[in-house]
């Protein structure tokens, strides 16, 4: 049943369905709770107190989301280092997924800072403490969109532009392009070294934070089992992207790239498993997996969560089924999420009688920041050509040449 | 599966190329040691609290030397008694009672003024950063208010303001807006009546520390002082015949949790070579896929094309 994805496509739908205004209305409203929140202080929109200083924000929209937005990382190794060539047609999609989530994980940054007029300073070296984890995630996660994911995304825009129908543009478009492919290497390069950095550094985060993070957690491979996640989230996001996509505006079915990706994933997240369990065993503290505590119990649904689905994939005929892969992706998607939001959140253990809960204000606005990442996914594949369609199924525009190539 | 063979070549070239690199640098990385000593004339405090009476006449002199508003929270409103230390308190006497009731002892609360504190290793922008005597100031004009420090610090010290547009970072800064113009030692040691917390050099106060320790063996917890050791040693020390970690005061190994993350940062960055040396690898190999991509596109190109009878 296999339909071999070969183009990508830009969709010829009504862009203001009724799941996009839905998705539009949670963003907008969160826009308009950030802009009160600059205005107001941490303390009246949030649950963050002095013994949690950090919450859903960075815990959940940068720490947990940005790994999910590795896609277009993860991809494009395949793609481009393993030399993976059937992956070309859904690079698009990986590059926009990771555009979209770390864009909003940048936002809900910005809305964190206590202090965002300083972040001014970071325009002069001399003021960076080179020893601090966090300032290497800051750095490299704003370069790495500003400078590689950018330029990942640049060729549906630069189609666009060529399409335009002034002569002008059209010329513009392909002189850009032109540069684009002779640079190409170099920005790509730059998008595989920027996220192994940051996405493992927001790992070492954690590891500066000591006892404070319980030993289920707690441990100095945090750099490697970050960065090893956001690979597994990442692909698990292009996937379940893709098999949403395919069943809203049935764009065919590509077992090879679909299967290949998941079996991909799926040992990637046996061999984490393994590494996790060295590790802990290797600290002495398998044991307190065991011992059936908040902390245990919420080790080891994630790694229930993490273990069934990266087992159950490796069967190809449960691969084959749409519905069950898409349910077992789901599935270590969000066991993974938990691994990746845990060590900042449940398993942090400040001194004295502190709780942290976040407050319905600061739920909507995390809610808000992830849907103005699908409203702006929704918006782009409907003016882009972007998601991969199968040949029968290209009823829409498709890419054209020399765009085609990216 | 076109697996060509000069990119294995490469990619393995590559590897041996970061390994024997990061063998090479292996060894200058341990000569080259992670821990930080105390400063020669670093200044801390030195508390007793066998000698702590409770009287909690540090609390307002400290709110007074530093300008913060009493917080009155739980005593509504009639006088200052805040819930833990706060945006408005940097420095805070508990009392610990044990659950039998016997055993008890004071504690004075406020940053320890680490030898190599985590909140200065975190912290992005030098805003938290340490002073010519070893206190651990914090700088307004730099602080982003990531709260990384709140995350850092494994004596829950820096306090946010979490209500204010434009919030700072408080904690004890020994005064040091006050000492060398002013006053010679902080408001706290100034009005403590049976000199229960004392200030000076680091290594005096040790030295009395021990001093103390061993003019009454078996008096003080351990024989031990607080600090000399623990997570790389602090300028502020403590004394008391009750268990540390029952007063609130982590038990912690001789090294700094910084110094942990610098070892293993160290070990994967060798000094910001190993990011370079892996792109330039990267560069070689997708240059040669990009080539070999564009190659392809062009052939499916020509295919598509003859097959339909087309020349362009």
């Amino acid at each position: 049943m296999s339909e071999k994805w070969e183009q990508c496509v830009r969709l010829k739908e009504p862009l203001l369905t009724k799941p996009f205004k839905f998705f539009l209305g949670l963003a907008g409203f969160a826009l308009v709770l950030v802009a009160l929140r600059e205005v107001s202080g941490l303390g009246y929109v949030t649950g963050l107190n002095d013994g949690y200083a950090w919450g859903l924000f960075k815990n959940w929209n940068v720490t947990a989301l940005t790994a999910l937005g590795s896609g277009g990382y993860a991809v494009a190794v395949m793609a481009w280092i393993f030399n993976e060539r059937k992956f070309h047609p859904i690079m698009r999609t990986a590059v926009l997924t990771s555009l979209v989530g770390y864009g909003t994980g940048m936002l809900a940054l910005g809305a964190d800072v206590g202090r965002p007029w300083n972040f001014i300073h970071i325009i002069n070296p001399k003021t960076w403490n080179h020893h601090s984890v966090l300032l290497e995630v800051a750095v490299c996660m704003t370069a790495y969109v500003i400078l590689a994911l950018n330029f990942e995304n640049m060729p549906p825009f630069l189609e666009r532009m060529y399409q335009s129908g002034d002569p002008q543009r059209s010329k513009r478009a392909l002189q850009i392009f032109h540069y684009m492919q002779k640079s190409f290497p170099f920005w790509i390069a730059l998008a595989f070294v920027l996220p192994s950095m940051h996405q493992s550094s927001l790992g070492s985060l954690m590891f500066l934070a000591g006892d404070r993070v319980h030993p289920l957690w707690q441990s100095a491979r945090l750099p490697l089992f970050y960065l090893l996640m956001a690979y597994v989230l990442g692909f698990a996001c292009v996937l379940l992207v893709l098999i949403l996509s395919t069943y809203a505006w049935d764009l065919g079915w590509d077992e090879e790239i679909l299967g290949r990706l998941a079996i991909v994933m799926s040992w990637l997240t046996l061999f984490w498993l393994v590494l996790q369990f060295v590790d802990l065993a290797y600290r002495g503290v398998f044991e307190l997996a065991f011992t059936f505590d908040r902390y245990s119990i919420v080790f080891l649904v994630e790694t229930v969560l993490i273990l069934v689905p990266a087992l159950a994939l490796q069967s190809a005929s449960l691969r084959e089924k749409p519905a069950h892969l898409f349910r077992l992706t789901l599935t270590l998607t969000i066991g993974g999420l938990l691994y990746r939001f845990t060590p900042t959140s449940i398993a942090f253990m400040p001194l004295g009688n502190y709780t942290y809960f976040p407050s319905v204000i600061e739920i909507l606005m995390s809610v808000g920041f992830t849907a103005l990442a699908v409203v702006v996914f929704l918006y782009a594949v409907k003016r882009f050509a972007i998601l991969p369609a199968s040949a029968g199924k290209i009823a829409a525009e498709a890419a054209i040449r020399p765009f085609d190539t990216l | 599966m076109d697996v060509n063979r000069r990119d294995v070549l490469k990619v393995l070239l590559g590897g041996t190329a970061v390994t024997a690199i990061a063998g090479s640098t292996a060894h200058v990385a341990k000569a080259a040691p992670e821990t930080v000593q105390p400063l020669e004339d670093a200044v801390g405090l030195l508390y007793d609290a066998t000698k702590c009476i409770g009287c909690r006449a540090c609390m307002p002199a400290c709110q007074n030397a530093n300008g913060l508003v009493p917080d009155r929270g739980l005593s509504h409103g009639l006088y200052m008694q805040p819930n833990n230390l706060n945006s408005q308190t940097k420095n805070l006497i508990k009392l610990y009672v044990a659950e039998d009731g016997h055993e008890r002892s004071f504690m004075k609360q406020q940053c320890m003024h680490c030898v190599d504190p985590a909140c200065v290793s975190g912290c992005p922008m030098q805003a938290l950063h340490k002073e010519p005597k070893g206190v651990v100031g914090w700088d307004s004009g730099l602080c982003i208010g990531c709260r990384y420090c709140q995350i850092a610090c494994p004596f829950n010290i820096p306090k946010f303001e979490w209500y204010r547009v434009n919030p700072k970072i408080v904690k004890c800064e020994l005064c040091r807006h006050l000492i060398g113009t002013t006053e010679t030692q902080p408001a706290c040691t100034k009005v403590c009546p049976t000199h229960a917390v004392i200030y000076g050099k680091r290594s005096d106060l040790l030295a009395e520390a021990h001093r103390r320790i061993k003019e009454k063996p078996g008096y003080y917890f351990e024989d031990r002082v607080y600090g000399e050791t623990e997570g790389g040693g602090t300028q502020c020390l403590v004394l008391s015949r009750v268990d540390y970690t029952k007063l609130g005061l982590p038990k912690m190994g001789p090294e700094s949790n910084a110094s942990r993350v610098r070892r293993v940062t160290n070990v994967i960055y060798q000094g910001f070579l190993t990011p370079v040396v892996i792109y330039g690898g990267l560069v070689a190999v997708v240059r040669d896929r990009w080539k070999e991509h564009l190659q392809h596109v062009e052939d499916e190109r020509n295919e598509d094309n003859d097959s339909k009878g087309m020349h362009v």
